[in-house]
């Protein structure tokens, strides 16, 4: 014990408090913003009045949470954010995947690079710009809607149908950010030694065989990292981007928790029940984490904490 | 060692908190003049026609309520429809309020519950002029009712009769351009089949030429309290006798909601059947109130649905865009040639004070000087020049410290038959009494005189009077509304838990069985889910209100 509080004094011998002093705005803004609303939580269990106050509101235990599992719709709210979730990490990274392997095999520089700014671009774009976009090219009047007419097929309500809603906003979401996810996968590629494909192509390998057998495997742990770190964001839907996109006709198969709350809990003032929704995401989301964090470890020997 | 690290840590925080603590520092209650600054939160609205310089937190109104009650008038916030209910809703979350601001029946309650909101009671009751308690009391029920609590008053209510009945705004250059024999005994009152005709007509001939015509649009959430509601299905339900969010007996004499009954049902089966043949805008559900006020401003469409004012906002946009257009004013009636309608309680926005304020009775004061004071006052133009000004150049109300309207029972008809004498030359323009309704009946003939060269404002002011009212009066003369008394009007405690949640759902299955996703004999799993959902108790309180 003697021990360690001396080398933690130590620590902080003048080089260091510098450092440490760095950190420090951050850590208060951390302090503020992250852990300092977590005491909110509390409305959860509160029948929340804002005159009254976090302190003065009554505890009402676990009556939000028992009311949330008795709406019909908080299934399908979940069940939404499952699935349009899930199908955005399963494609974002199959496609990322695919798409490295193909960029790494361009040899002209200029369009491999050309190509990899074109696909970067719209990750940087905000969702209000590009639902606009969207919406105009998925309308029952809008673009895509004309060429799919003038090969005889639709006109399909895109933004208006529950069986196309889904597949609209994963296919959208995987175009915004496939290519900024391919990043990781290409530096992981460059990683592979050369030996190996100079080697199997020698061993009379094809350029797919060297793929299946070199490329990939020297991939599978950045992709099992990868993978497993994105489990957690299962919960995820994307508020911002089904916030600009949805209707009410098509909340059936896609309102997904954080809109749910956003509507129920801050347009609606039932701040309590909003509390208790957003709450019970959190705890899930907990657990998803750790359970990540745990395969990692085993699969990759590698965790994040 | 360590604890002196620690304890220059500690500093660096606190004196950090510290500085973020420093910015919701109270502000003085009295500006340098020692007159005292009340503030607003301010009601705005988009095209106000402001003269150059003025704002909404300086200008002439506001002007003349700082040099009258010798204070100083400061907008805490200013916003506009959704984005003003916003800044209600933060200013109630964080609990800071602002002086005066004015809200909405639930808000108002909710406010109430908090105690955040002072009793107007004493101060109502000492400063509020004869003419404001007799333009309250002109009403069947006082709206002031809404707003008292054990019998003290809470809040000032906007008191307006809308004129029903809800109205179909028809684009009538265009049925002459097709030449057209719509409504042949000219009387504007329409059934089903006709409308429906012209609208598979307007499809067809796609007279605004856009090449994708909408047939009749409507707002997803198809009903809204009133019959004022822009894009809602009011009309076509008083065909068939449906009062959707309205308390109302059933046959049997049981309290039941407008939006259970058999005949709300057929009315959806008539909306569903337009849906299917393309009568219905095909991307009903997911256009927004803006999406829908764009297809009447591109000529998509030349349907809509609206209250007799709509001409003053909303399709005076389409004026703008079509110099030629020309709506008219239509409704439905049922086959005994009758307008089915839930009469309305006449609230509306509520004005209230912060509960500490010092001096409540300057709301009051602020509603005598615009509610009555310049109502009333005969020579305008000389007295209050300014405001005379104002009203020439038709500039918006919301300018004004509160932006509502307290008018007495039958005010807007009463209006609307002063101005037609004076256009009829029955009577001279001096003669009508309010400075307001002088001026509108000189843009009216304006407008008459000479269509082609009017103003956009003379234009919105005719069509609004002219067809809109009439329309109105014409019912009323020739007896053609049918009412029905909703039984009940406040709000219950199990109202405030459910009734949100209940009108969710009534929207979301209501889209579903409209576009189909659900069969029309949905409607009875809809009901049963809303007694189930917490229906059948706000039912047991009302029937143990009214049972008091």
């Amino acid at each position: 014990m003697q021990q360690r509080k001396r080398t933690a004094s130590k620590r902080l011998t003048n080089p260091n408090l510098t450092y440490h002093l760095m950190i420090l705005p951050g850590i208060i803004f951390l302090l503020i913003f992250n852990y300092t609303p977590m005491f909110g939580l509390v409305m959860a269990f509160q029948d929340y009045v804002p005159a009254k106050g976090i302190f003065g509101s009554d505890f009402v235990g676990f009556q939000h949470f028992a009311y949330m599992f008795s709406l019909p719709s908080i299934g399908r709210v979940f069940t939404n954010t499952i699935v349009i979730a899930g199908g955005k990490i399963i494609f974002n990274t199959l496609l990322a995947i695919v798409f490295a392997i193909l960029l790494n095999e361009v040899r002209v520089r200029w369009l491999k690079k050309s190509v990899q700014t074109i696909v970067y671009l719209p990750n940087f774009l905000s969702w209000v710009v590009l639902a606009s976009v969207v919406v105009n090219m998925f309308n029952l009047d809008g673009n895509v809607n004309q060429i799919l007419e003038s090969f005889g097929l639709g006109p399909f309500n895109f933004l208006g149908s529950n069986q196309l809603f889904r597949p609209l906003i994963i296919g959208t979401d995987v175009w915004k950010s496939f290519g900024f996810n391919s990043i990781v996968y290409l530096a992981a590629i460059t990683s592979i030694d050369p030996g190996l494909h100079e080697a199997a192509s020698i061993d009379g390998a094809n350029w797919w065989r060297r793929i299946w057998h070199v490329t990939l495997p020297g991939m599978l742990p950045i992709i099992l990292l990868l993978a497993i770190l994105n489990l957690p964001n299962i919960l995820n839907g994307g508020f911002d981007q089904i916030y600009n996109l949805y209707s009410p006709v098509v909340y059936q198969s896609g309102d997904i928790i954080d809109t749910y709350v956003y509507r129920v809990g801050l347009m609606g003032r039932d701040y309590s029940f909003g509390t208790a929704v957003g709450l019970f995401k959190s705890i899930i989301g907990l657990v998803l984490i750790l359970s990540a964090n745990q395969t990692a470890k085993k699969f990759t020997e590698r965790q994040l904490f | 060692m360590n604890t002196k690290k620690g304890f220059i840590y500690l500093v660096l925080l606190i004196s950090l908190l510290g500085l973020l603590g420093c910015v919701g520092e109270s502000e003085p209650e009295h500006n340098e003049d020692g007159q005292l600054i009340v503030k607003l939160g301010k009601q705005t609205a988009t095209n106000p026609k402001l003269p150059e310089g003025d704002t909404f937190e300086d200008n002439a109104y506001m002007r003349l309520a700082e040099e009258v009650l010798d204070i100083e008038l400061v907008n805490e916030f200013e916003a506009n429809g959704e984005d003003y209910d916003r800044q209600v809703a933060l200013a109630i979350s964080s609990g800071e309020l602002p002086d005066i601001m004015q809200v909405s029946q639930e808000e108002f309650e909710e406010l109430y519950e908090n105690d955040l909101i002072a009793d107007l009671t004493d101060v109502f009751e000492e400063h509020a002029s004869d003419y404001i308690q007799e333009l309250y009391d002109s009403y069947e029920i006082n709206p002031l009712e809404d707003t008292t609590f054990d019998g003290r008053i809470y809040g000032l209510p906007a008191a307006v009769n809308v004129t029903p009945p809800h109205m179909i705004w028809i684009r009538q250059d265009w049925i002459d351009q097709l030449q057209l024999d719509f409504d042949a005994d000219g009387d504007k009152l329409i059934t089903l089949e006709e409308l429906e005709s012209l609208a598979l007509t307007f499809i067809e001939e796609d007279p605004g030429n856009t090449g994708n015509p909408v047939g009749i649009p409507l707002a997803h959430w198809l009903n809204e309290p009133g019959y004022g509601g822009a894009f809602t299905m009011t009309t076509i339900g008083s065909v068939f006798g449906s009062y959707p969010r309205n308390w109302i007996e059933d046959a049997d004499g049981n309290i039941t909601n407008g939006s259970l009954t058999p005949e709300t049902k057929a009315a959806l089966a008539q909306i569903k059947d337009w849906f299917d043949r393309g009568i219905l805008d095909p991307q009903f559900g997911t256009r927004s109130w803006d999406d829908i006020m764009a297809l009447a401003v591109n000529g998509q469409t030349g349907i809509v649905t609206g209250a007799w004012h709509m001409p003053d906002w909303g399709l005076s946009n389409v004026k703008e865009m079509h110099p030629d257009v020309v709506f008219d004013a239509y409704t439905l009636v049922d086959d005994q040639n009758k307008v089915n309608i839930a009469s309305q309680s006449p609230g509306g926005s509520i004005a209230v004070v912060r509960k500490d304020f010092s001096n409540p009775e300057i709301l009051i004061k602020l509603i005598n000087l615009f509610y009555d004071t310049l109502k009333n006052e005969p020579n305008l133009e000389e007295v209050y020049p300014d405001i005379y000004q104002y009203q020439v150049l038709d500039v918006d109300g919301a300018v004004r410290p509160l932006n509502m309207e307290i008018l007495g029972a039958t005010s807007e008809l009463d209006h609307y038959a002063e101005i037609r004498d004076a256009i009829n030359g029955e009577i001279e323009v001096s003669d009508i009494p309010d400075a307001r309704n002088q001026s509108i009946a000189t843009s009216i003939m304006e407008y008459s005189d000479n269509p082609e060269e009017a103003s956009t404002a003379a234009w919105a002011l005719y069509h609004s009077r002219m067809k809109g009212l009439e329309l109105g009066q014409y019912l009323i003369d020739h007896d053609h509304f049918e009412w029905v008394n909703p039984v009940f009007f406040g709000s219950t405690p199990a109202i405030e838990q459910y009734y949100g949640n209940l009108l969710s759902m009534e929207e979301e299955e209501f889209i579903k069985i409209v576009t189909g996703v659900e069969s029309i004999d949905h409607f009875d799993t809809f009901v049963e889910m809303w007694h189930s959902q917490g229906g059948d108790e706000i039912l047991a309180e009302i029937e143990a209100e009214i049972a008091e």
